[in-house]
């Protein structure tokens, strides 16, 4: 099987809708942040970083939620000692999501 | 309307999964206040300390150092974990502002996720069919939900990389070749074993034994050996600069790995033992079921004819992917039998990882049966799918009882969750005292100890003496130099709100009295819903 490409953002859309209200039925609205947090903190730049390679659809999934739950927190940890935790967190998502869209304008150029 | 295949697999492994988490979630849908025994409480305290310290550390607060000062061998008094893992339980817990739904919903994701990867890996390796099998009879592995229950919380998530790794790896060899090659799966490889080690580094140990059968096998098959020195120096590169990021965790995984094991009387011979899949279950009364070593009570007794079917068709067919979970097979065992090398640490552990190999073996029996025979293309057809059908009500009746029920009663009775008076004291001593100071709860006996596991926790505050100390006997011999060390320095809690759950009213009026005799005229900081906090002031 191989997932449908992720630039279908109707399905993605509904996947993503799907999974947050089922969360929020069975464990309330902080049930359903975490899922949302685990989807745009570890999976969302890890995807983008690994969407300039040459992988399948469920290969990026799957390895940027893997590689994501490692990464992340280990950035955030470090810019934690010297900020404040919950700014730590903002930045790293920014640096990593940047990190994404540099990595695409140069192999897009270099391509 | 056609519909696309590749959406209604999604949705279907969408569905699968789902199910999953709302099975793992039951313990805490309707009562979300935390639960577990020891280890829970220092996976979930980790995380909930930064979130709410809005700071990470590198030395351990007091009330963290008491515990567990001494177990990182390398640095003491700094966390004997990598950070990551509980930092992720951080970073969650402060995305959603609250303490105890985000870290739990985060830890099911984590410890289910062996139900992703094992799917993926399947699915892409023997097809849609067996990996959403699997998935759909790990949901209810009795040897991943227990663990999970008892709070062996990093250990559960870091096995769902093992299959990924060797996926990597499977990648990497299959495509290479001096013209071309794929490196880019030696890279994620890489990454991938230094997350692994964050998270656990006896699993990393597994990884690597797997990585080390895998890569043997398969260079004895293909007589090819994979040898790019640029693809290596940066998978290493990789590896080592991740590795160094945490110098006192990766110090204290090094000196734990070459440090002297305890040592262990021989039991058994080594033949006996080799012959043997799992420990002996009667060297680990007391601290883990009988039935947790148990095949049937497990991974009942039905899977056991597809079980040795599968690994048949294995052992005869030996493709690369057969190979695949093969060697994976043969790395639990080795792992499995680490004891006769003298590694004893946590072997019952490794045993935990047994289902992730054996169901997908044993879906690669249910569904290759019909291969033996001689049938129309269209009846192997429906039949596979009738072989499917027995798959999932086989594991609704014999699987699926076992563990809704472990799973929905899991920590429900008053006796081990904290109440809301004593989350409510909690919430008052975190906020109201200092971090060094120590608190002692005086007078719950025995049974409700957890709980005030629980409080010391909840509260962030030191708690080296709880209690018992009105009924335990250990504390009749130094009663003097209990009262002069803590009874004088701490904040003294008087928990009254368990009263209803005890059978034993006598302890009661001790403690009453206990109270009146050593507290009238002295500070009352706290009263309510039956729990005081007393400052002791000397006259």
């Amino acid at each position: 099987m191989n997932f449908p490409k992720i630039e279908n953002i109707g399905f993605i859309g509904i996947i993503i809708a799907v999974i947050l209200v089922f969360f929020f039925f069975i464990l309330g609205f902080s049930g359903m942040m975490s899922v949302l947090g685990i989807i745009l903190l570890f999976m969302v730049p890890f995807y983008l970083i690994l969407d300039n390679f040459d992988l399948s659809q469920d290969e990026k999934i799957v390895f940027s939620f893997f590689i994501g739950v490692g990464i992340f927190p280990a950035i955030t940890y470090w810019l934690g000692m010297l900020i404040s935790f919950r700014i730590a967190i903002l930045i790293t998502f920014v640096i990593l999501i940047v990190v994404g869209f540099v990595m695409r304008k140069v192999w897009k150029k270099n391509s | 309307m056609k519909i696309n295949k590749k959406y209604l697999e999604v949705f279907i492994f969408l569905i699968v999964y789902l199910f999953a988490l709302y099975m793992w979630t039951l313990p805490f849908q309707d009562n979300k206040v935390p639960y577990g025994e020891w280890d829970a409480i220092s996976h979930w305290e980790l995380g909930d300390f930064i979130a709410q310290r809005d700071r990470t550390f590198v030395n351990l607060p007091p009330f963290l150092d008491y515990s567990y000062g001494p177990d990182n061998r390398f640095k003491p008094h700094t966390l004997w974990y990598h950070p990551p893992f509980h930092t992720d339980f951080a970073i969650i817990s402060a995305f959603s502002n609250d303490r105890m739904a985000p870290i739990y919903i985060t830890n099911a994701i984590f410890a289910s996720a062996i139900l992703i990867s094992v799917f993926f890996v399947i699915n892409r390796l023997f097809g849609f069919l067996p990996g959403i099998l699997s998935a759909f009879v790990l949901t209810f592995s009795m040897r991943d939900i227990l663990p999970y229950l008892w709070g062996q919380w990093p250990e559960r998530f870091a096995y769902a990389f093992i299959p990924l790794i060797l996926y990597c790896f499977y990648m990497y060899y299959t495509t290479y070749s001096k013209e071309k090659s794929k490196p880019i799966y030696l890279y994620i490889m890489s990454l991938l074993l230094a997350v692994n080690v964050f998270i656990h580094p006896m699993v990393f140990f597994h990884s690597l034994v797997g990585i080390f059968v895998f890569g043997l096998v398969l260079i004895i098959k293909h007589k090819k050996i994979p040898l790019n020195f640029r693809h290596i120096g940066i998978f290493l590169l990789i590896f080592i600069l991740l590795f160094a990021v945490f110098p006192y965790q990766s110090g204290n995984v090094i000196v734990s790995f070459f440090g002297s094991s305890t040592p262990e009387d021989k039991k058994y011979s080594p033949l006996s033992r080799l012959l043997q899949w799992s420990p002996n279950p009667k060297d680990f009364v007391g601290s883990v079921p009988e039935s947790y070593f148990s095949f049937k009570d497990m991974h009942g007794l039905w899977t056991l004819p597809f079980l040795l079917i599968g690994l048949l068709i294995l052992v005869v067919r030996r493709e690369n992917r057969d190979i695949f979970l093969l060697a994976w097979l043969i790395s639990l065992y080795l792992v499995l039998h680490r004891d006769l090398i003298g590694k004893f640490m946590f072997l019952h552990r490794s045993l935990s990882a047994s289902a992730h190999i054996f169901v997908p073996i044993t879906m690669v029996g249910v569904l290759s049966i019909f291969s033996f025979f001689k049938i129309l293309k269209v009846s192997k057809s429906l039949l596979k799918y009738g072989a499917v059908i027995l798959v999932v009500a086989l594991t609704l009746v014999y699987n699926f009882p076992a563990a809704q029920s472990t799973l929905d009663k899991a920590y429900d009775s008053p006796f081990i969750r904290i109440n809301s008076a004593q989350v409510e004291v909690s919430e008052w001593l975190k906020d109201n005292i200092d971090e060094d100071d120590n608190v002692s709860v005086i007078g719950p006996p025995p049974e409700i100890m957890q709980k005030v596991w629980w409080m010391a926790s909840y509260s962030h505050r030191t708690s080296h003496y709880f209690e018992g100390f009105l009924t335990w006997g250990t504390f009749e011999e130094n009663r003097d130099e209990v009262i002069r060390y803590h009874i004088l320095n701490d904040y003294i809690v008087f928990d009254y709100s368990d009263i209803a759950l005890l059978s034993d009213r006598s302890l009661v009026e001790r403690w009453s009295t206990f109270e009146e005799q050593n507290f009238a005229g002295h500070t009352l900081l706290y009263n309510k819903d039956n729990i005081r906090v007393y400052k002791y002031e000397l006259s």
